[in-house]
Protein backbone atom coordinates (compact mmCIF):
# COMPACT_ATOMS: atom_id res chain seq x y z
CA UNK A 1 0.00 0.00 0.00
CA UNK A 2 1.83 3.36 -1.07
CA UNK A 3 1.49 6.32 1.09
CA UNK A 4 0.70 8.59 -1.78
CA UNK A 5 -1.48 6.68 -3.58
CA UNK A 6 -3.65 6.11 -0.05
CA UNK A 7 -3.59 10.34 0.20
CA UNK A 8 -5.51 10.77 -2.75
CA UNK A 9 -8.26 8.15 -1.73
CA UNK A 10 -8.47 10.36 1.45
CA UNK A 11 -8.85 13.69 -0.73
CA UNK A 12 -12.48 13.88 0.07
CA UNK A 13 -12.51 13.50 3.71
CA UNK A 14 -9.84 15.86 4.44
CA UNK A 15 -11.95 18.46 2.23
CA UNK A 16 -15.09 17.73 4.15
CA UNK A 17 -12.94 18.59 7.44
CA UNK A 18 -11.48 21.38 6.01
CA UNK A 19 -14.87 22.78 4.83
CA UNK A 20 -16.13 22.20 8.41
CA UNK A 21 -13.18 23.94 9.94
CA UNK A 22 -13.59 27.12 7.85
CA UNK A 23 -17.59 26.85 9.35
CA UNK A 24 -16.22 26.88 12.35
CA UNK A 25 -13.91 29.47 12.25
CA UNK A 26 -16.71 31.53 10.15
CA UNK A 27 -18.91 30.61 13.62
CA UNK A 28 -15.91 31.79 16.33
CA UNK A 29 -15.48 35.41 14.39
CA UNK A 30 -19.00 35.50 14.83
CA UNK A 31 -19.04 34.91 18.51
CA UNK A 32 -15.77 37.28 18.41
CA UNK A 33 -13.94 34.46 20.01
CA UNK A 34 -10.05 35.86 20.43
CA UNK A 35 -8.47 34.34 17.20
CA UNK A 36 -5.14 32.69 19.81
CA UNK A 37 -8.40 30.56 21.02
CA UNK A 38 -9.64 29.49 17.72
CA UNK A 39 -5.99 29.22 16.39
CA UNK A 40 -5.42 26.66 19.53
CA UNK A 41 -8.38 25.04 18.30
CA UNK A 42 -7.27 24.70 14.99
CA UNK A 43 -4.10 23.08 15.72
CA UNK A 44 -5.89 20.38 18.48
CA UNK A 45 -8.41 19.44 15.39
CA UNK A 46 -5.49 18.94 13.00
CA UNK A 47 -3.38 17.27 15.52
CA UNK A 48 -6.43 15.15 16.10
CA UNK A 49 -7.66 14.05 12.77
CA UNK A 50 -3.94 13.51 11.55
CA UNK A 51 -3.58 11.14 14.43
CA UNK A 52 -6.40 9.43 13.65
CA UNK A 53 -6.07 9.30 10.20
CA UNK A 54 -2.43 7.89 10.43
CA UNK A 55 -3.59 5.18 12.81
CA UNK A 56 -6.66 4.45 10.09
CA UNK A 57 -3.78 4.27 7.69
CA UNK A 58 -1.33 2.16 9.31
CA UNK A 59 -4.26 -0.30 10.63
CA UNK A 60 -5.28 -0.48 6.60
CA UNK A 61 -1.49 -0.87 5.37
CA UNK A 62 -0.57 -4.08 8.44
CA UNK A 63 -4.11 -5.76 6.76
CA UNK A 64 -3.49 -5.20 2.99
CA UNK A 65 0.27 -5.29 2.87
CA UNK A 66 -0.14 -8.75 4.63
CA UNK A 67 -2.61 -9.86 2.22
CA UNK A 68 -0.51 -8.74 -0.49
CA UNK A 69 2.55 -10.48 0.94
CA UNK A 70 1.00 -13.30 1.32
CA UNK A 71 -0.47 -13.35 -2.16
CA UNK A 72 3.12 -12.86 -3.78
CA UNK A 73 4.17 -16.64 -2.27
CA UNK A 74 1.47 -18.42 -2.41
CA UNK A 75 2.43 -20.89 -5.38
CA UNK A 76 -1.93 -21.43 -5.62
CA UNK A 77 -3.39 -17.92 -5.75
CA UNK A 78 -6.77 -19.19 -4.36
CA UNK A 79 -5.09 -20.74 -1.17
CA UNK A 80 -5.15 -17.04 -0.29
CA UNK A 81 -8.08 -16.96 2.29
CA UNK A 82 -6.50 -20.05 4.13
CA UNK A 83 -3.72 -18.05 4.65
CA UNK A 84 -5.35 -14.75 6.54
CA UNK A 85 -6.48 -14.15 10.29
CA UNK A 86 -9.94 -12.40 10.37
CA UNK A 87 -8.93 -9.01 10.51
CA UNK A 88 -10.81 -6.93 13.68
CA UNK A 89 -12.25 -4.02 11.71
CA UNK A 90 -15.66 -3.66 9.61
CA UNK A 91 -14.15 -2.76 6.31
CA UNK A 92 -11.00 -5.86 6.48
CA UNK A 93 -13.55 -8.40 7.49
CA UNK A 94 -16.08 -7.59 4.44
CA UNK A 95 -12.91 -8.54 2.16
CA UNK A 96 -12.03 -11.55 4.65
CA UNK A 97 -15.61 -12.91 3.99
CA UNK A 98 -16.01 -11.86 0.20
CA UNK A 99 -12.95 -13.72 -0.13
CA UNK A 100 -13.84 -17.08 1.51
CA UNK A 101 -17.15 -17.38 0.28
CA UNK A 102 -15.88 -16.53 -3.75
CA UNK A 103 -13.29 -19.10 -2.73
CA UNK A 104 -15.17 -21.64 -1.31
CA UNK A 105 -17.95 -21.85 -4.09
CA UNK A 106 -14.82 -21.77 -6.73
CA UNK A 107 -13.83 -25.26 -4.54
CA UNK A 108 -17.26 -26.32 -4.79
CA UNK A 109 -17.09 -25.92 -8.64
CA UNK A 110 -13.82 -27.27 -8.79
CA UNK A 111 -14.26 -30.08 -6.93
CA UNK A 112 -17.75 -30.76 -8.85
CA UNK A 113 -15.50 -30.79 -12.31
CA UNK A 114 -12.69 -33.10 -10.86
CA UNK A 115 -15.62 -35.50 -9.88
CA UNK A 116 -17.17 -34.95 -13.01
CA UNK A 117 -13.58 -35.52 -14.83
CA UNK A 118 -12.97 -38.48 -12.72
CA UNK A 119 -16.37 -39.78 -13.71
CA UNK A 120 -15.45 -39.84 -16.90
CA UNK A 121 -11.85 -41.00 -16.87
CA UNK A 122 -13.50 -44.18 -15.08
CA UNK A 123 -15.95 -44.47 -17.80
CA UNK A 124 -13.23 -44.33 -20.35
CA UNK A 125 -11.49 -46.83 -18.59
CA UNK A 126 -14.19 -49.21 -18.61
CA UNK A 127 -15.29 -48.61 -22.06
CA UNK A 128 -11.30 -49.83 -22.58
CA UNK A 129 -11.68 -52.86 -20.98
CA UNK A 130 -15.17 -53.34 -22.61
CA UNK A 131 -13.62 -52.75 -25.82
CA UNK A 132 -11.04 -55.07 -25.76
CA UNK A 133 -12.40 -58.03 -25.28
CA UNK A 134 -14.51 -57.85 -28.81
CA UNK A 135 -11.16 -57.14 -30.69
CA UNK A 136 -9.36 -60.13 -28.54
CA UNK A 137 -12.07 -62.11 -29.61
CA UNK A 138 -11.50 -61.13 -33.25
CA UNK A 139 -7.57 -61.10 -32.78
CA UNK A 140 -7.82 -65.04 -31.72
CA UNK A 141 -11.07 -65.60 -35.00
CA UNK A 142 -8.46 -64.16 -37.49
CA UNK A 143 -5.49 -66.52 -36.01
CA UNK A 144 -8.05 -69.36 -36.04
CA UNK A 145 -9.16 -68.79 -39.13
CA UNK A 146 -5.91 -67.90 -41.16
CA UNK A 147 -6.66 -64.28 -41.79
CA UNK A 148 -4.14 -62.56 -41.48
CA UNK A 149 -5.01 -58.97 -43.32
CA UNK A 150 -7.61 -58.76 -40.70
CA UNK A 151 -5.10 -59.24 -37.85
CA UNK A 152 -3.47 -56.29 -38.96
CA UNK A 153 -6.55 -53.95 -39.26
CA UNK A 154 -7.32 -55.04 -35.69
CA UNK A 155 -4.28 -54.29 -34.25
CA UNK A 156 -4.76 -50.56 -35.74
CA UNK A 157 -8.05 -50.46 -33.43
CA UNK A 158 -6.13 -51.75 -30.54
CA UNK A 159 -3.78 -48.84 -30.89
CA UNK A 160 -6.47 -46.62 -31.17
CA UNK A 161 -8.10 -47.42 -27.91
CA UNK A 162 -4.82 -47.50 -25.94
CA UNK A 163 -4.42 -43.33 -27.24
CA UNK A 164 -7.67 -42.72 -25.69
CA UNK A 165 -6.81 -44.59 -22.58
CA UNK A 166 -3.13 -42.94 -22.18
CA UNK A 167 -4.72 -39.39 -22.99
CA UNK A 168 -7.30 -40.18 -19.99
CA UNK A 169 -4.42 -41.03 -17.86
CA UNK A 170 -2.41 -38.50 -18.64
CA UNK A 171 -4.94 -35.70 -17.95
CA UNK A 172 -5.86 -36.79 -14.40
CA UNK A 173 -4.82 -35.92 -11.48
CA UNK A 174 -4.54 -39.50 -9.77
CA UNK A 175 -1.34 -41.36 -9.34
CA UNK A 176 -2.23 -44.39 -11.53
CA UNK A 177 1.18 -45.81 -12.45
CA UNK A 178 3.58 -47.64 -10.42
CA UNK A 179 7.50 -47.20 -10.84
CA UNK A 180 9.46 -50.43 -10.47
CA UNK A 181 12.73 -51.58 -12.52
CA UNK A 182 11.85 -52.70 -15.55
CA UNK A 183 14.03 -54.29 -18.63
CA UNK A 184 14.61 -52.08 -21.81
CA UNK A 185 14.67 -55.16 -23.99
CA UNK A 186 11.46 -56.57 -22.29
CA UNK A 187 9.65 -53.78 -23.28
CA UNK A 188 11.19 -53.00 -26.54
CA UNK A 189 10.51 -56.50 -27.65
CA UNK A 190 6.85 -56.37 -26.83
CA UNK A 191 5.88 -53.14 -28.77
CA UNK A 192 8.47 -54.79 -31.73
CA UNK A 193 6.21 -57.97 -31.96
CA UNK A 194 3.52 -55.66 -31.74
CA UNK A 195 4.27 -53.96 -34.72
CA UNK A 196 5.91 -56.38 -36.53
CA UNK A 197 4.19 -57.20 -39.18
CA UNK A 198 3.70 -53.34 -40.53
CA UNK A 199 7.60 -53.29 -39.94
CA UNK A 200 7.93 -56.37 -42.04
CA UNK A 201 5.91 -54.75 -44.37
CA UNK A 202 7.69 -51.88 -44.62
CA UNK A 203 11.14 -53.36 -44.61
CA UNK A 204 11.93 -51.71 -41.90
CA UNK A 205 14.73 -53.68 -39.45
CA UNK A 206 15.47 -52.84 -36.08
CA UNK A 207 19.10 -52.52 -34.52
CA UNK A 208 19.39 -52.47 -30.67
CA UNK A 209 22.29 -51.93 -28.40
CA UNK A 210 22.95 -52.26 -24.38
CA UNK A 211 19.26 -52.77 -23.79
CA UNK A 212 20.02 -55.13 -21.13
CA UNK A 213 19.58 -52.82 -18.52
CA UNK A 214 16.55 -51.76 -16.46
CA UNK A 215 15.20 -48.47 -15.71
CA UNK A 216 12.80 -47.20 -12.97
CA UNK A 217 9.65 -46.52 -14.76
CA UNK A 218 5.88 -48.01 -15.32
CA UNK A 219 6.37 -51.22 -17.98
CA UNK A 220 3.56 -50.65 -19.67
CA UNK A 221 3.71 -46.54 -20.23
CA UNK A 222 7.37 -47.31 -21.47
CA UNK A 223 5.54 -49.56 -24.00
CA UNK A 224 2.73 -47.07 -24.85
CA UNK A 225 5.56 -44.28 -25.23
CA UNK A 226 7.70 -46.79 -27.16
CA UNK A 227 5.08 -47.56 -29.63
CA UNK A 228 4.30 -44.11 -30.00
CA UNK A 229 7.85 -43.43 -31.11
CA UNK A 230 7.97 -47.10 -33.30
CA UNK A 231 4.88 -45.63 -35.40
CA UNK A 232 6.30 -42.34 -35.91
CA UNK A 233 9.28 -43.95 -37.62
CA UNK A 234 6.99 -46.49 -39.25
CA UNK A 235 4.95 -43.45 -40.42
CA UNK A 236 7.82 -40.70 -41.57
CA UNK A 237 9.90 -43.26 -43.93
CA UNK A 238 12.42 -45.34 -41.46
CA UNK A 239 14.22 -48.06 -42.97
CA UNK A 240 16.44 -48.71 -40.09
CA UNK A 241 15.13 -47.91 -36.45
CA UNK A 242 18.08 -48.28 -33.85
CA UNK A 243 17.09 -48.34 -30.06
CA UNK A 244 20.57 -47.75 -28.23
CA UNK A 245 20.64 -47.61 -24.28
CA UNK A 246 23.36 -45.67 -22.37
CA UNK A 247 23.92 -46.31 -18.86
CA UNK A 248 25.32 -43.60 -16.25
CA UNK A 249 26.12 -43.40 -12.74
CA UNK A 250 23.03 -40.72 -11.86
CA UNK A 251 20.64 -41.81 -15.02
CA UNK A 252 19.87 -44.03 -18.24
CA UNK A 253 19.65 -42.69 -21.71
CA UNK A 254 17.76 -44.42 -24.01
CA UNK A 255 18.40 -43.56 -27.70
CA UNK A 256 15.19 -44.09 -30.44
CA UNK A 257 16.96 -43.01 -33.97
CA UNK A 258 15.43 -43.14 -37.55
CA UNK A 259 16.82 -42.99 -40.76
CA UNK A 260 13.69 -41.68 -41.63
CA UNK A 261 12.52 -38.10 -43.57
CA UNK A 262 13.47 -36.37 -40.53
CA UNK A 263 11.58 -33.12 -38.80
CA UNK A 264 12.95 -29.63 -40.34
CA UNK A 265 14.57 -26.88 -37.93
CA UNK A 266 11.46 -24.59 -37.84
CA UNK A 267 9.48 -27.53 -37.07
CA UNK A 268 11.61 -29.03 -34.30
CA UNK A 269 11.32 -26.95 -30.97
CA UNK A 270 7.18 -27.60 -31.51
CA UNK A 271 6.55 -31.14 -32.12
CA UNK A 272 5.56 -32.30 -28.44
CA UNK A 273 2.81 -29.53 -28.92
CA UNK A 274 -0.58 -30.79 -28.65
CA UNK A 275 -1.71 -31.07 -32.20
CA UNK A 276 1.08 -29.71 -33.86
CA UNK A 277 1.38 -31.54 -36.77
CA UNK A 278 4.28 -29.40 -38.84
CA UNK A 279 5.45 -30.33 -42.34
CA UNK A 280 5.90 -33.86 -42.35
CA UNK A 281 2.16 -33.82 -41.08
CA UNK A 282 0.94 -32.22 -43.71
CA UNK A 283 2.37 -34.04 -46.32
CA UNK A 284 1.09 -37.38 -44.79
CA UNK A 285 -2.05 -36.51 -43.74
CA UNK A 286 -1.75 -39.19 -41.30
CA UNK A 287 -0.59 -37.08 -38.33
CA UNK A 288 -2.66 -36.38 -35.22
CA UNK A 289 -0.70 -34.18 -33.71
CA UNK A 290 -1.18 -36.31 -30.60
CA UNK A 291 1.71 -38.84 -30.22
CA UNK A 292 4.49 -36.59 -29.34
CA UNK A 293 2.50 -34.74 -26.93
CA UNK A 294 1.25 -38.00 -25.08
CA UNK A 295 4.83 -39.09 -25.03
CA UNK A 296 6.00 -35.65 -23.60
CA UNK A 297 2.87 -35.72 -21.06
CA UNK A 298 3.60 -39.07 -19.79
CA UNK A 299 7.31 -38.90 -19.88
CA UNK A 300 6.32 -35.92 -17.50
CA UNK A 301 4.07 -37.72 -15.00
CA UNK A 302 6.91 -40.46 -14.54
CA UNK A 303 9.64 -37.74 -14.14
CA UNK A 304 11.64 -39.23 -17.10
CA UNK A 305 13.33 -36.51 -19.85
CA UNK A 306 11.90 -36.27 -23.29
CA UNK A 307 14.33 -34.52 -26.15
CA UNK A 308 14.23 -34.59 -29.90
CA UNK A 309 17.02 -33.94 -32.21
CA UNK A 310 16.79 -34.39 -35.92
CA UNK A 311 18.26 -33.61 -39.35
CA UNK A 312 15.62 -32.85 -42.25
CA UNK A 313 16.19 -35.91 -44.36
CA UNK A 314 19.00 -38.14 -42.61
CA UNK A 315 17.45 -38.96 -39.50
CA UNK A 316 14.92 -38.26 -36.45
CA UNK A 317 16.15 -39.27 -32.90
CA UNK A 318 13.73 -39.49 -29.80
CA UNK A 319 16.02 -39.23 -26.02
CA UNK A 320 14.55 -40.69 -22.78
CA UNK A 321 16.04 -39.70 -19.64
CA UNK A 322 15.20 -42.34 -16.47
CA UNK A 323 16.56 -41.07 -13.29
CA UNK A 324 17.84 -43.98 -11.18
CA UNK A 325 16.32 -42.31 -7.81
CA UNK A 326 17.38 -44.22 -4.66
CA UNK A 327 13.79 -44.34 -3.13
CA UNK A 328 11.95 -45.78 -6.09
CA UNK A 329 14.05 -49.05 -5.36
CA UNK A 330 11.87 -51.48 -4.24
CA UNK A 331 13.49 -54.66 -2.24
CA UNK B 1 -0.70 -83.10 -24.53
CA UNK B 2 -1.48 -80.59 -21.80
CA UNK B 3 -4.60 -79.92 -19.82
CA UNK B 4 -5.66 -76.54 -19.50
CA UNK B 5 -8.39 -75.03 -17.87
CA UNK B 6 -10.27 -71.89 -19.52
CA UNK B 7 -11.55 -69.28 -17.21
CA UNK B 8 -13.26 -66.85 -19.25
CA UNK B 9 -16.75 -65.57 -18.97
CA UNK B 10 -16.66 -63.93 -22.50
CA UNK B 11 -18.17 -66.61 -24.81
CA UNK B 12 -16.86 -65.56 -27.91
CA UNK B 13 -13.83 -65.35 -26.56
CA UNK B 14 -13.74 -68.64 -24.55
CA UNK B 15 -14.50 -70.64 -28.03
CA UNK B 16 -11.30 -68.91 -29.61
CA UNK B 17 -9.10 -69.71 -26.94
CA UNK B 18 -10.19 -73.13 -26.46
CA UNK B 19 -9.73 -73.52 -30.60
CA UNK B 20 -6.68 -71.52 -31.09
CA UNK B 21 -5.18 -74.51 -27.83
CA UNK B 22 -6.58 -77.69 -29.18
CA UNK B 23 -4.75 -76.14 -32.57
CA UNK B 24 -1.78 -76.32 -31.15
CA UNK B 25 -2.12 -79.70 -29.73
CA UNK B 26 -3.54 -79.01 -26.17
CA UNK B 27 -6.39 -80.14 -24.25
CA UNK B 28 -8.74 -77.31 -23.05
CA UNK B 29 -11.11 -77.88 -21.01
CA UNK B 30 -13.68 -74.67 -20.28
CA UNK B 31 -15.35 -73.80 -16.79
CA UNK B 32 -19.25 -72.39 -18.05
CA UNK B 33 -20.87 -73.13 -14.54
CA UNK B 34 -19.95 -69.56 -12.22
CA UNK B 35 -20.61 -71.42 -9.35
CA UNK B 36 -18.07 -72.91 -7.22
CA UNK B 37 -15.54 -72.22 -9.65
CA UNK B 38 -12.60 -72.55 -7.11
CA UNK B 39 -14.13 -76.25 -6.70
CA UNK B 40 -13.58 -76.30 -10.51
CA UNK B 41 -10.06 -75.41 -10.42
CA UNK B 42 -8.83 -77.79 -7.70
CA UNK B 43 -10.98 -80.87 -9.55
CA UNK B 44 -9.68 -80.41 -13.05
CA UNK B 45 -6.95 -81.75 -12.64
CA UNK B 46 -5.19 -79.35 -15.28
CA UNK B 47 -1.27 -78.96 -16.41
CA UNK B 48 -1.92 -75.01 -16.59
CA UNK B 49 -4.97 -72.70 -15.58
CA UNK B 50 -5.94 -69.40 -18.13
CA UNK B 51 -7.83 -67.16 -15.32
CA UNK B 52 -9.37 -64.14 -16.27
CA UNK B 53 -10.01 -61.35 -13.43
CA UNK B 54 -13.07 -59.97 -14.23
CA UNK B 55 -15.67 -62.87 -13.56
CA UNK B 56 -19.15 -63.25 -12.60
CA UNK B 57 -19.85 -63.43 -8.95
CA UNK B 58 -15.91 -64.06 -7.86
CA UNK B 59 -12.83 -62.09 -8.65
CA UNK B 60 -10.12 -63.94 -10.52
CA UNK B 61 -7.43 -62.46 -7.97
CA UNK B 62 -9.43 -63.64 -4.87
CA UNK B 63 -9.70 -66.96 -6.61
CA UNK B 64 -6.13 -66.93 -7.43
CA UNK B 65 -5.49 -66.04 -3.89
CA UNK B 66 -7.40 -69.44 -2.59
CA UNK B 67 -6.94 -71.54 -4.78
CA UNK B 68 -3.22 -70.95 -4.04
CA UNK B 69 -3.45 -71.97 -0.59
CA UNK B 70 -4.24 -75.30 -1.51
CA UNK B 71 -2.98 -76.30 -5.18
CA UNK B 72 0.59 -75.33 -7.18
CA UNK B 73 -0.60 -75.72 -10.30
CA UNK B 74 0.68 -72.72 -13.03
CA UNK B 75 -1.90 -70.23 -13.60
CA UNK B 76 -1.34 -67.65 -16.30
CA UNK B 77 -3.94 -64.38 -15.67
CA UNK B 78 -5.56 -62.99 -18.96
CA UNK B 79 -7.03 -59.44 -18.43
CA UNK B 80 -7.98 -56.24 -19.94
CA UNK B 81 -6.75 -54.34 -17.47
CA UNK B 82 -4.06 -52.73 -18.48
CA UNK B 83 -2.34 -51.09 -15.55
CA UNK B 84 0.90 -52.48 -14.31
CA UNK B 85 -0.18 -52.52 -10.86
CA UNK B 86 -2.68 -55.20 -11.42
CA UNK B 87 0.27 -57.17 -12.67
CA UNK B 88 2.29 -56.91 -9.54
CA UNK B 89 -0.93 -57.71 -7.54
CA UNK B 90 -1.33 -60.94 -9.53
CA UNK B 91 2.20 -62.08 -9.43
CA UNK B 92 2.03 -61.36 -5.26
CA UNK B 93 -1.18 -63.47 -5.46
CA UNK B 94 0.88 -66.52 -7.19
CA UNK B 95 0.13 -65.98 -10.57
CA UNK B 96 2.98 -67.63 -13.33
CA UNK B 97 2.61 -64.81 -15.90
CA UNK B 98 0.25 -62.13 -17.02
CA UNK B 99 -1.12 -61.17 -20.18
CA UNK B 100 -3.08 -58.36 -21.18
CA UNK B 101 -6.03 -58.52 -24.02
CA UNK B 102 -6.26 -58.25 -26.66
CA UNK B 103 -2.62 -60.57 -26.49
CA UNK B 104 -1.04 -61.89 -29.66
CA UNK B 105 -1.96 -66.03 -30.30
CA UNK B 106 1.78 -66.70 -30.72
CA UNK B 107 2.65 -65.31 -27.77
CA UNK B 108 0.02 -67.09 -25.61
CA UNK B 109 1.41 -69.87 -26.54
CA UNK B 110 4.89 -69.21 -25.82
CA UNK B 111 3.92 -68.19 -22.47
CA UNK B 112 2.25 -71.45 -22.32
CA UNK B 113 5.40 -73.13 -23.08
CA UNK B 114 7.21 -71.52 -21.39
CA UNK B 115 5.33 -71.92 -18.10
CA UNK B 116 4.45 -75.57 -18.45
CA UNK B 117 7.96 -75.95 -18.99
CA UNK B 118 8.88 -74.17 -15.61
CA UNK B 119 6.28 -75.62 -13.48
CA UNK B 120 7.91 -79.32 -15.08
CA UNK B 121 11.25 -78.39 -14.27
CA UNK B 122 11.86 -80.27 -17.82
CA UNK B 123 15.58 -81.84 -17.97
CA UNK B 124 17.75 -79.76 -19.31
CA UNK B 125 18.45 -82.62 -21.99
CA UNK B 126 15.30 -83.02 -24.38
CA UNK B 127 15.67 -86.09 -26.78
CA UNK B 128 15.47 -85.96 -30.35
CA UNK B 129 15.21 -89.60 -32.84
CA UNK B 130 18.62 -90.56 -30.89
CA UNK B 131 19.97 -87.28 -30.23
CA UNK B 132 20.44 -85.49 -26.84
CA UNK B 133 19.49 -82.04 -27.07
CA UNK B 134 20.81 -79.22 -24.60
CA UNK B 135 19.07 -75.50 -24.95
CA UNK B 136 21.22 -74.46 -22.07
CA UNK B 137 24.61 -75.09 -24.29
CA UNK B 138 22.76 -74.76 -27.36
CA UNK B 139 24.06 -78.53 -28.60
CA UNK B 140 22.93 -81.25 -30.51
CA UNK B 141 24.93 -84.66 -29.84
CA UNK B 142 24.01 -87.86 -32.01
CA UNK B 143 26.41 -90.61 -31.97
CA UNK B 144 29.37 -88.66 -30.37
CA UNK B 145 28.99 -86.12 -32.82
CA UNK B 146 28.09 -82.28 -31.82
CA UNK B 147 26.88 -79.85 -33.15
CA UNK B 148 26.56 -76.07 -31.59
CA UNK B 149 24.25 -74.09 -32.75
CA UNK B 150 23.22 -70.49 -32.66
CA UNK B 151 20.86 -68.38 -30.68
CA UNK B 152 18.26 -67.89 -33.42
CA UNK B 153 18.61 -71.94 -34.59
CA UNK B 154 18.30 -72.91 -30.96
CA UNK B 155 15.09 -71.17 -30.96
CA UNK B 156 13.81 -72.77 -34.46
CA UNK B 157 14.68 -75.77 -33.28
CA UNK B 158 13.40 -75.76 -29.77
CA UNK B 159 9.87 -74.53 -31.54
CA UNK B 160 9.81 -77.31 -33.42
CA UNK B 161 11.06 -79.99 -31.10
CA UNK B 162 7.99 -78.74 -29.24
CA UNK B 163 5.71 -79.23 -31.44
CA UNK B 164 7.18 -82.33 -32.96
CA UNK B 165 5.00 -83.48 -35.86
CA UNK B 166 2.92 -80.33 -36.26
CA UNK B 167 2.95 -77.53 -38.36
CA UNK B 168 4.74 -74.46 -37.12
CA UNK B 169 4.04 -71.26 -39.33
CA UNK B 170 6.76 -68.68 -39.89
CA UNK B 171 4.73 -66.52 -38.28
CA UNK B 172 4.99 -68.35 -34.91
CA UNK B 173 9.19 -68.56 -35.68
CA UNK B 174 9.39 -65.04 -36.24
CA UNK B 175 7.48 -64.05 -33.29
CA UNK B 176 9.57 -66.83 -31.02
CA UNK B 177 12.71 -64.83 -32.48
CA UNK B 178 11.30 -61.49 -31.86
CA UNK B 179 10.26 -62.20 -28.72
CA UNK B 180 13.99 -63.20 -27.55
CA UNK B 181 15.25 -59.88 -28.75
CA UNK B 182 15.98 -61.24 -32.67
CA UNK B 183 14.72 -58.83 -34.45
CA UNK B 184 15.49 -60.83 -37.63
CA UNK B 185 14.12 -60.17 -41.25
CA UNK B 186 12.11 -62.83 -43.31
CA UNK B 187 15.05 -63.68 -45.50
CA UNK B 188 16.68 -64.24 -42.51
CA UNK B 189 14.83 -66.36 -40.93
CA UNK B 190 15.01 -68.72 -43.92
CA UNK B 191 18.59 -68.24 -43.67
CA UNK B 192 18.52 -69.77 -40.61
CA UNK B 193 16.07 -72.63 -41.10
CA UNK B 194 17.77 -73.85 -44.30
CA UNK B 195 21.50 -73.56 -41.30
CA UNK B 196 19.61 -75.57 -38.69
CA UNK B 197 19.03 -78.27 -41.40
CA UNK B 198 22.42 -78.53 -42.98
CA UNK B 199 23.65 -79.05 -38.95
CA UNK B 200 21.21 -81.69 -38.75
CA UNK B 201 21.87 -83.34 -41.34
CA UNK B 202 25.98 -83.26 -40.43
CA UNK B 203 24.67 -85.63 -37.60
CA UNK B 204 22.59 -87.81 -39.96
CA UNK B 205 19.45 -86.35 -39.47
CA UNK B 206 18.47 -85.58 -43.03
CA UNK B 207 15.12 -84.07 -44.09
CA UNK B 208 14.40 -83.45 -40.39
CA UNK B 209 12.85 -80.42 -40.81
CA UNK B 210 10.40 -80.42 -43.75
CA UNK B 211 8.94 -77.37 -45.56
CA UNK B 212 4.99 -77.04 -45.79
CA UNK B 213 4.38 -74.82 -48.96
CA UNK B 214 2.65 -71.21 -47.67
CA UNK B 215 2.31 -73.31 -44.05
CA UNK B 216 5.35 -73.18 -42.38
CA UNK B 217 7.67 -76.35 -41.32
CA UNK B 218 7.24 -79.89 -39.49
CA UNK B 219 9.88 -81.39 -37.73
CA UNK B 220 9.65 -85.26 -38.17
Amino acid sequence: MKAQAYCKDRAIPWLIRSGAWVLSMVFLFAFRVPAEAAVTVSVLLLLGAVGAEVWIYLRNKRFYNGLLANLEGLDQKYLLPEMLEEPDFTEGRIVYEVLRETDKSMCERIAEYRRENADFREYIELWVHEIKLPVASLQLMCHNDGQAKYAEQLRRVDDCVENVLYYARSGSAEKDYLIKPVSLSRAFADIAIRSRAELQQRGISLRTENLGVSVLTDGKWLVFILGQLMGNSMKYGAKEIAVTAEDFPDRTVLRFRDDGIGISESDLPYIFEKSFTGENGHASGRATGMGLYLVKKLCGKLGHGVTANSEKGKYTEIVLTFGKNEMYKMP
Amino acid sequence: MKRILVIEDESALRDELCTLLRHAGHEPVAVTEWNGVLDQMINAAADLILLDINLPEVSGETLLEQFRKSAETPVIILTSRTAELDEVLSMSRGADDFITKPYNPTILLLRISAVLKRSKKTAAVQTYRGAEVSAVKGSIIRDGMEQILTKNEMIIFQLLLDRQGAIVTRDELMTALWDNDEFVSDSALSVNVSRLRAKLAELGLDDAVETRKKQGYVLK
